[in-house]
């Protein structure tokens, strides 16, 4: 026996049908903090951790995104099924976990039937336990196992219990394999080739009919207990709906009768765009105490700092370039993180299953699929697991066009970016109206993502190849209350991840910005002949940002800007804004040099308001020009990242780079027209 | 012939078969709707498309051309 199979780790995979509590299951063993989501399919990329060493286990564990069957029927199933066989990094499994949930043990079978058929060596989970019972039946596990042939664990997903149970038995497991692999050094498990890969409707069937048997023997009824009882038990198991009459095949009761409304063929679309609405303009209104918060501690940050360390030139590069720049990007951390918390929210209900059938309709007329939807939405956070949830679709056609309209989505980058402008256009004391300007941004693009859709799908055929089967099968997972404690963690968890993403790079190039407006002219000589400090100090500004090596690298981009009725200030921004977009406001505080004591909004706001362009002396910032660049940004394509993801997830350069000159030529175009329009209609 | 997609709302029928010329026959199959059991038109869209049904304890919705490979008895 040689070293290196002495380290090497056992490898577990876990898989199961979307929604059984794959996810779950995985976090309570690695201890790690993985999304988990009510919808089917929303896992889809692997993940790997090590066994939490408190369970004393060394041993690896797969999470993997949710199949039926084993017949993969898009990307994503793709994915699971090959890692069942060879992992391309992991190796093959030396066992598998597969989940069932106990409430859909009759479809959730299928799949750990067609494994042990196939030869894998399986341990079944039975989750959601509490649910079956909560109906009033429970599944005899010991006789599951019997019938089935391999070891059958009850764990609850929510509270863990049962865990230790499994622990026992993956140790004991271990413990036996690796006896068997010192006896035979070669592990020669013969890998099964995918033996139901033309399994035709008979062995479906036959399947079926032998879990319909088995699901007979195993499932007994509680017994009867007072009603009362029944209703006090379930309330401190936090369950949403008690019914004690309810049989085991009939769905949830309580999701039928939400579904009345939520679904409902008058009310469904009114609550659909409710939803909607709410969620998008509460991200201006709640967030706003806490940003005052980070705020006013920047602010006072900064002018301490320029107060102990002097006029020096290490003094401005600390608390203007480092401290004011970063500051006035974190300033808008509430809002995404509260972007974060909704989105959680309504992920963890149940409902988003319900808003992709809604408007499947709709989307199949301009090529997407109602599985588009989540991946739209999830753009609104980010457009990068955003494109990878498009694995879900199984048409190739509707899952491309999906990911070529995702970057159109406003995501959480954009929004200080939008915040600050919307700032600057409504007025301080009517915070309502920049709630629903944020809302209007976010409907005019999704808006405009759509009408993006319908012409490439209406024009260009031979962009995105024809398909033929474009089809909607969706699992509606019963309604549950949210856990908050790991919706709260997870938001928490994304806003932490935005922070060291985002950070640096603002760091970075509010520094490399702050040095391009200092030098070389950075003490420049001026008339002060009958003016005060304070005019000394703003003359001496804006002669050294005149003459900086900034400028003269706006010289260049002057001839691009002069038609968007904008210089070449805002413009060095906005190329500092492909970094990533938020940059875009530490580049605007840098430039404009807000140093005010107090909070940075407020100074930035009136620095903005300040602003004259140079060669013409006419406003920078009018409505007009701040609506243009509000545009801009709904279209640009600035981030890599999402080019690098676009690239790999449609297997070649064609779609990133049509994403990259289509989007940012429109929003050239579109801003351009936004500004002379309503320069044209009067309002400067 | 009486397929899913003809049934009105809160009526029950009992699969008899599954048309499998059907592109999506299959998945139609895998996710549970096999002859002999019983399934219930419980919701639509909106836009009459797609259609939500009871089946085996949960929710399914299908499009309505889906729902007609599966025949009913
Ligand atoms: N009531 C209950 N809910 C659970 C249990 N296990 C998981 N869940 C919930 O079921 C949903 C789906 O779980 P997830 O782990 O994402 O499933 P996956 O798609 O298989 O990875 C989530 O909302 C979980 O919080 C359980 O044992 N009981
Ligand atoms: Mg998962």
């Amino acid at each position: 026996m040689n070293a290196d199979s002495a380290v090497k780790l056992q490898l577990i995979t876990l898989v199961g049908p979307p929604n059984s509590g794959k996810t779950t299951l995985f976090n309570l063993l690695s201890g790690k903090n993985l999304k988990t989501v009510n919808y089917p399919g929303s896992t889809v990329e692997y993940s790997i951790g090590k066994i939490q060493s408190k369970f004393g286990i060394k041993a690896d564990v797969l999470d993997s995104p949710g199949i039926i069957s084993l017949n993969p029927n898009s990307p994503d199933e793709e994915i699971s099924v090959n890692s069942l066989y060879n992992h391309p990094i992991y190796g093959s499994p030396n066992f598998l976990i597969t989940t069932v949930d106990a409430s859909q043990i009759s479809r959730h079978l299928l799949l750990s039937m067609q494994l042990i058929a196939s030869g894998f060596d399986i341990i079944v989970v039975l989750t959601m336990n509490d649910l079956m019972e909560k109906r009033g039946f429970r599944v005899d596990e010991k006789k599951l196992s019997e019938e089935l042939g391999c070891k059958v664990i009850k764990v609850n997903g929510r509270t863990g219990e049962g865990i230790d149970n499994l622990v026992i038995w993956l140790k004991q497991k271990i413990d036996n394999d690796r006896i068997e692999i010192r006896e035979n050094n070669h592990n020669n498990r013969i890998i099964p080739k995918k033996i139901f890969e033309n399994a035709e409707k008979e062995q479906l069937l036959k399947l079926y009919s032998d879990i319909e048997e088995i699901e007979k023997k195993v499932i007994t009824p509680l017994p009867v207990i007072s009603e009362k009882n029944f209703r006090n038990a379930n309330k401190s198991l936090k369950i949403l709906n008690p019914t004690l009459k309810s049989g085991n095949n009939q769905p949830d009761e309580l999701t039928l009768k939400i579904d009345k409304y939520l679904l409902s063929k008058r009310l469904g679309l009114i609550f659909f765009f409710l939803i909607m609405s709410v969620m998008f303009t509460s991200i201006f209104w709640v967030a706003d105490p806490f940003m005052s918060l980070i705020d006013d501690f920047f602010g006072w940050l900064s002018s301490i700092t320029l107060a102990f360390l002097g006029n020096t030139w290490y003094g401005d590069l600390i608390a203007d370039g480092i401290i004011s720049g970063t500051g006035s990007v974190l300033v808008f951390l509430p809002q995404i993180l509260i972007l974060f918390l909704i989105l959680g929210l309504l992920e963890d209900t149940g409902y988003l299953a319900r808003g992709a059938m809604l408007i499947d309709k709709p989307l199949s007329k301009i090529g997407l699929n109602g599985k588009s939807f989540v991946p739209m939405l999830s753009g609104f956070a980010c457009a990068i697991p955003a494109i990878l949830s498009a694995r879900t679709i199984s048409n190739r056609r509707e899952r491309l066009l999906t990911i070529f309209i995702i970057p159109l989505m406003s995501c959480s980058a954009r929004l200080p970016v939008y915040a600050l402008l919307i700032a600057f256009l409504t007025p301080s004391d009517k915070l309502w109206l920049g709630g629903i300007a944020l809302a209007v941004i976010y409907i005019v693009s999704i808006i405009g993502s759509l009408i993006v859709a319908a012409i490439v799908n209406r024009f260009n055929k031979r962009l995105i190849k024809a398909e033929d089967n474009s089809s909607f099968i969706l699992e509606l997972p019963a309604y549950r209350l949210p856990k908050a404690k790991v919706v709260i963690r997870n938001s928490i968890d994304n806003a932490k991840q935005y922070i060291f993403r985002a950070g640096p790079v603002i760091m970075v190039l509010s520094m490399i910005i702050w040095f391009l407006t200092y030098f070389p002219n950075h003490n420049p000589v001026i008339d002060e002949t009958g003016l005060n400090t304070e005019q000394i100090e703003q003359m001496i500004k804006s002669e050294r940002l005149a003459t900086s090596y900034a400028a003269d690298l706006g010289k260049f981009i002057q001839p691009v800007m002069t038609p968007l009725g904008m210089d070449w200030r805002v413009g060095v921004a906005l190329i500092s804004a492909f970094a990533a977009r938020e940059v875009f406001v530490s580049s605007l505080v840098l430039i404009f040099r807000v140093t005010d004591s107090g909070d940075i909004r407020s100074s930035m706001i009136s620095a903005m308001r300040n602003a004259k362009i140079e060669a013409t002396g006419e406003q920078l910032f009018t409505p007009a020009t701040t609506l243009g660049l509000i545009v801009f940004f709904m279209f640009a394509l600035q981030c890599l990242s999402t080019v690098a993801v676009s690239r790999k997830e449609t297997g070649g350069w064609r779609i990133p780079i049509l994403q990259i000159v289509i989007f940012t030529s429109t929003a050239y175009i579109l801003t351009l027209f936004t500004v002379n329009i309503l320069r044209f209609a009067g309002i400067a | 012939m009486k397929t899913a997609s003809k049934l009105n709302f809160g009526e029950k029928g009992i699969i008899s078969d599954i048309d499998n010329t059907h592109p999506s026959f299959r998945r139609i199959l895998e996710i549970g709707f096999t002859p002999g059991q019983e399934i219930q038109l419980i919701n639509s869209s909106a836009f009459n498309d797609p259609l939500a049904f009871s089946l085996r304890g949960t929710l399914i919705a299908i499009r309505k051309q889906e729902a007609d490979c599966i025949i009913l008895s």
